[in-house]
């Protein structure tokens, strides 16, 4: 347990909203189920704090990019439940070539910087 | 923190999902074979603090806006504070202009905008043309449309038979002036009907001011008699403070003498503007064809037949555009002009928020990767901008609160409503949105220009010379500016200029060494035939025999705006053609020596003797050249004839004088008068009450080496030894009162020169940041100059060149605007055209002065660089 703690990565409030919609993408799911499937999904790395993950379904809620509705679950307990809407979709897309360029940006801030620190 | 209902609702739902959030956690872990307890407690670990998710998250519902503001504030403070040096001159900048702006929007709003203090007050209107009381009988009786009212403002009133003889100024109102103005007395009653026919109108009514500063506040001053001008007057009532009509010098009102008896009074020389207020429903237009059908009406009743098209042009107009009147152009421009330094100010704060900007560029591009979002950058530097302009509000708020104090000093005191301006809630809400639409258009170009970041380049690179569209941006703000800059200088260089000319204009007189004092009896004391004549006649031997007095005389009036009568006359062998209306004569009133005191030059004939002045004289006048050219064109007119309609004898031309600037420095004569006599100071005389008479109220212009101070107890004493209840007043030399003639040019000239100056030195601090800032962004480039083997002038021609090349394209463009921009003060000009090529040509030059100037500080910096330092430099 304090393993995984420690490879913790704290998540960069854009790129939640990312794995918020993206895993939506698979079908409709509860607060829980999200941070279930998200930390699943990337083998154990991506712990989403509850604080972060409310916050953030609730705004792409008012952004509507999802919509929640009220269901009962297997064990006959009422659940909110967060869906894609069509607006979210294309959110999903942009947000995803975001990524790419960042991550883009990331790496190649990582190579010349050695360069750098010769000058 | 207390939530509408629906979100109590809203709340339980949170509490709900939360809730099904916790007991899936927990039973997970049972499947996992933790315990009951255990996976409670670990579910509930796992999950945190539940109150706080609850409140970030609500913090999503709806208020979001507020929240990220407050953090955007937040975080523009701390800014602030981190790059003091850039806030200070940043917000000094933003001070001097809205605080500008502030100040004379008081006064634009108080003089032109803010409604009269009436009931109504949009439904009070005024005659754009004056009328005698005969005329006003006439509307007051047979207008279908308007309640009229006739008020002669302005008219002194000696308060005599307590200590010592005062002198109060006070208005001649019609009976029902106060009723239809909507104004009730604070004590006793305001006129009523009837209380202004002849016989029963010895009445007054106190403002407060005098009824407090004279009377003590004297409960019981109501049916008091007080003796004013020689007529005993029952007090009937106080008016309230805020009660000020038509102006503040107002002090008492006493109803207006409506004797048709009268005649020359009542048709002849007592013009005087008509109000009146809308009847409920009518418009202005009804109103003024209302006019258009009494004006027939109105001719047919005067006592001696006009022209038939006289009064074609009168209009009726709103009540507060016939106050404000001339006033308006010269705020306007002034409005103009502050708006103007604002947006030098804007551009300047611009300027440096940009140049900061660029070393922000990595900021900026580390939050668009951590997620914000376009649209939040560029709010976040709107933030700081109007953070810092609203700064700049408040303390342009205690800036214009002062600088309203002097305004209203250096503005001339006879300025409509001057008495009402005030730093008030509209001026908040003004100054208010002032900061932040100046925060927001400062602001807005470096925020774009930040907010464009290419975040691959910026963050990969830290890359510095990806700025050039910045660059680009705010040499055209430095450009902007200095056009901006010249517009304002060559405004206030006109100005200047047409002040000069004013001040060094003729006035078709000699004003050195002459003091002037008025000598004030009572139109009663001059009622007994002879009686004022000899008065008179005793004061003057008086002060001629006083230390160092060489010369003295007396008049009804100074030139340039004193009181005079007007005598509509009739001109031998002058036909009145067709169009015009009778001519109006401007009376002066004078003693023998009056024009040779005053050294207007005598152009033909003779002056006038003291022999004219005896009852039983042939009634002689003297006339000016240009009333001369206009009557009796290519003729002498010594010896033509002329006289008051109302009257029999002629009067005899007997010398021509020079024009005399009786108006104001600009004009001989209002509009409406077509020429000027001047008649003997004798019982011929036409004094505006009696039919003939002389007038009571004398200036004495008297040359003397003598300063007016130490001339006036001497004058005081000479007055008092011949009538103890004369007042003397406005005791002064003659230049004092041409000063305050032209003290509206001045003080508009004074203000926009001011505003010119701090517009002059935000566009050399413009250019010089812009220079200093290409400087340092070119340092490696002039190193490398250097080290390639450039002299250093090179190096300063360079950079000075940059300067100037960027002052040069503003000249132009400023040029430009000032051409077109000065057509609309041509009315505030004297003698110099708005496009006045020497103004122009001067300011252009001084601009590239103070552009090059600017810029040769930087370039002496880059002159000194050292090439190995520079080459490092990124």
């Amino acid at each position: 347990m304090a393993n995984r703690y420690q490879n913790r990565i704290e998540l960069l409030q854009g790129t939640l909203d990312l794995l918020i919609l993206q895993t939506l993408r698979w079908g409709p799911q509860h607060g829980y189920g999200l941070s279930q499937a998200i930390r699943l999904n990337s083998g154990d790395i991506l712990q989403v704090d509850t604080g972060s993950l409310y916050p953030a379904l609730h705004r792409l809620e008012r952004q509507k990019w999802i919509a929640a509705d009220w269901k009962l679950s297997e064990n006959k307990q009422r659940v909110r439940v967060y869906r894609l809407t069509a607006a979210g979709k294309k959110r999903l897309l942009s947000e995803r070539s975001r990524w790419a360029q960042l991550s883009d940006a990331i790496a190649g801030v990582l190579e010349p910087a050695k360069k750098e620190s010769e000058a | 923190m207390r939530f509408p209902f629906w979100r109590s609702k809203r709340q339980k739902q949170l509490e709900q999902e939360i809730e099904s959030h916790l007991q899936m956690a927990k039973r997970d872990r049972l499947d996992h074979g933790e315990s009951e307890q255990q996976a409670a407690r670990s579910a509930r670990r796992e999950f945190g603090n539940v109150a706080l998710v609850e409140h970030v998250t609500r913090d999503q519902w709806g208020w979001v806006w507020i929240e990220e503001l407050m953090q955007d504030l937040r975080y523009a403070a701390r800014m602030m504070r981190r790059n003091l040096g850039v806030t200070l001159v940043a917000v000094v900048t933003l001070v001097s202009g809205i605080g500008a702006n502030t100040a004379i929007f008081s006064l634009v709003d108080g003089v032109l905008l803010r409604p009269l203090p009436f009931r109504d007050a949009n439904r009070l209107v005024a005659m754009n043309a004056d009328y005698p009381k005969g005329a006003f009988v006439v509307m007051r009786d047979q207008s279908r449309t308007m309640d009229v009212i006739a008020i002669r403002d302005g008219s002194a009133f000696n308060l005599t038979g307590r200590d010592l003889p005062v002198r109060l100024t006070g208005a001649e109102v019609s009976a029902s002036f106060f009723k239809i103005m909507g104004a009730q007395a604070a004590m006793g009653r305001t006129f009523q009907d009837g209380d202004d026919q002849p016989g029963k109108d010895d009445l007054v009514i106190l403002s407060h001011s005098l009824w407090e500063h004279r009377f003590g506040s004297d409960p019981n001053v109501l049916g008091r008699t007080l003796l004013l001008e020689g007529v005993s007057r029952t007090v009937v009532g106080v008016m309230p403070t805020d009660f000020r009509f038509l102006s503040p010098k107002t002090e008492l009102w006493v109803p207006l003498d409506l004797d048709p008896r009268q005649i020359g009074d009542y048709w002849g020389s007592s013009y005087m503007p008509i109000l009146a207020r809308l009847r409920p429903g009518i418009t202005i237009d009804q109103a003024q064809g209302d006019l258009a059908e009494l004006r027939p009406k109105i001719l047919a009743a005067f006592a001696w037949r006009m022209p038939d098209n006289s009064y074609i042009k009168s209009r009726v107009i709103p009540l507060q555009e016939a106050i404000v009147g001339d006033v308006r152009t010269n705020l306007l421009v002034l409005l103009g002009a502050v708006g103007l330094l604002l947006l030098i100010a804007c551009a300047n704060v611009a300027n440096l928020l940009l140049a900061r900007a660029t070393t922000r560029q990595k900021e900026m591009a580390l939050r668009a990767a951590l997620g914000a979002s376009r649209w939040r950058i560029v709010r976040q530097l709107i933030s700081e901008s109007v953070l810092l302009s609203v700064c700049g509000g408040a303390l342009g708020l205690v800036t214009a609160k002062y600088g309203l104090s002097i305004l209203k000093s250096v503005l001339p005191a006879d300025m409509p409503r001057l008495a009402d301006v005030s730093v008030d809630t509209r001026v908040l809400v003004f100054t208010g949105l002032l900061s932040v639409l100046t925060g927001i258009l400062f602001g807005l170009a470096p925020a774009v220009g930040a907010s464009k970041v290419d975040l691959t380049k910026s963050l990969k690179t830290g890359d510095r010379s990806g700025t050039s569209g910045n660059t680009a941006l705010s040499r055209l703000l430095v450009v902007g500016e200095v056009a901006v800059s010249v517009v304002l200088v060559i405004g206030a260089g006109l100005l200047v200029k047409s002040l000069w000319n004013l001040s060094n204009a003729n006035p078709g007189f000699h004003a050195e060494y002459i003091v002037t004092a008025r000598v004030t009896p009572n139109q009663s004391f001059c009622e007994m035939a002879g009686r004022c004549q000899t008065f008179y006649n005793d004061l003057l031997a008086g002060v001629r025999s006083l230390p160092e007095v060489k010369e003295a005389a007396g008049v009804n009036g100074l030139p340039l705006g004193g009181g005079f009568e007007v005598i509509p006359s009739d001109v031998e062998g002058f036909a009145i053609p067709a169009g015009a209306h009778v001519p109006m004569m401007m009376e002066r009133v004078v003693t023998a020596d009056y024009v040779r005191v005053m050294g207007i030059p005598l152009l033909k004939g003779r002056d006038l003797t003291e022999a004219d002045t005896a009852p039983n004289a042939e009634r002689v006048v003297l006339i000016s050249k240009s009333t001369a050219e206009r009557y009796w064109p290519g003729k002498d007119p010594i010896g033509q004839h002329l006289k008051p309609r109302w009257l029999d004898p002629w009067w005899t031309v007997v010398g021509v004088v020079g024009d005399v600037r009786e108006d104001s420095m600009t004009r001989n004569l209002e509009e409406w008068l077509d020429g000027e006599i001047y008649t003997p100071y004798g019982p011929h005389a036409i004094a505006g009450r009696g039919p003939e008479g002389p007038p009571a109220d004398l200036t004495l212009v008297v040359r003397t080496g003598r300063a007016p101070s130490q001339f006036a107890g001497d004058l005081q004493s000479v007055v008092s030894r011949l009538n103890g209840d004369v007042p003397v007043t406005q005791i002064e030399t003659l230049h004092g009162w041409i000063a305050d003639a032209i003290s509206g040019p001045r003080s508009t000239a004074s203000l926009f020169a001011v505003f010119a100056a701090l517009a002059l030195a935000l566009g050399a601090i413009g250019v010089y940041g812009v220079i200093s800032y290409s400087v340092a962004q070119r340092t490696r480039e002039i190193g490398i100059r250097i080290a390639m083997g450039a002299r250093r002038e090179e190096v300063l021609y360079l950079i000075v060149g940059q300067g100037a090349r960027l002052a040069l394209v503003g000249v132009a463009a400023g040029l430009l605007g000032a051409l077109a921009l000065t057509q609309l003060m041509s009315s505030l000009l004297y003698g110099v055209g708005a496009a006045d090529p020497a103004t122009y040509i001067g300011v252009a030059l001084l601009l590239v002065v103070v552009a090059i100037a600017a810029s040769y500080v930087p370039a002496r910096r880059a002159m000194r660089v050292d090439p190995v330092v520079a080459l490092r430099y990124e």
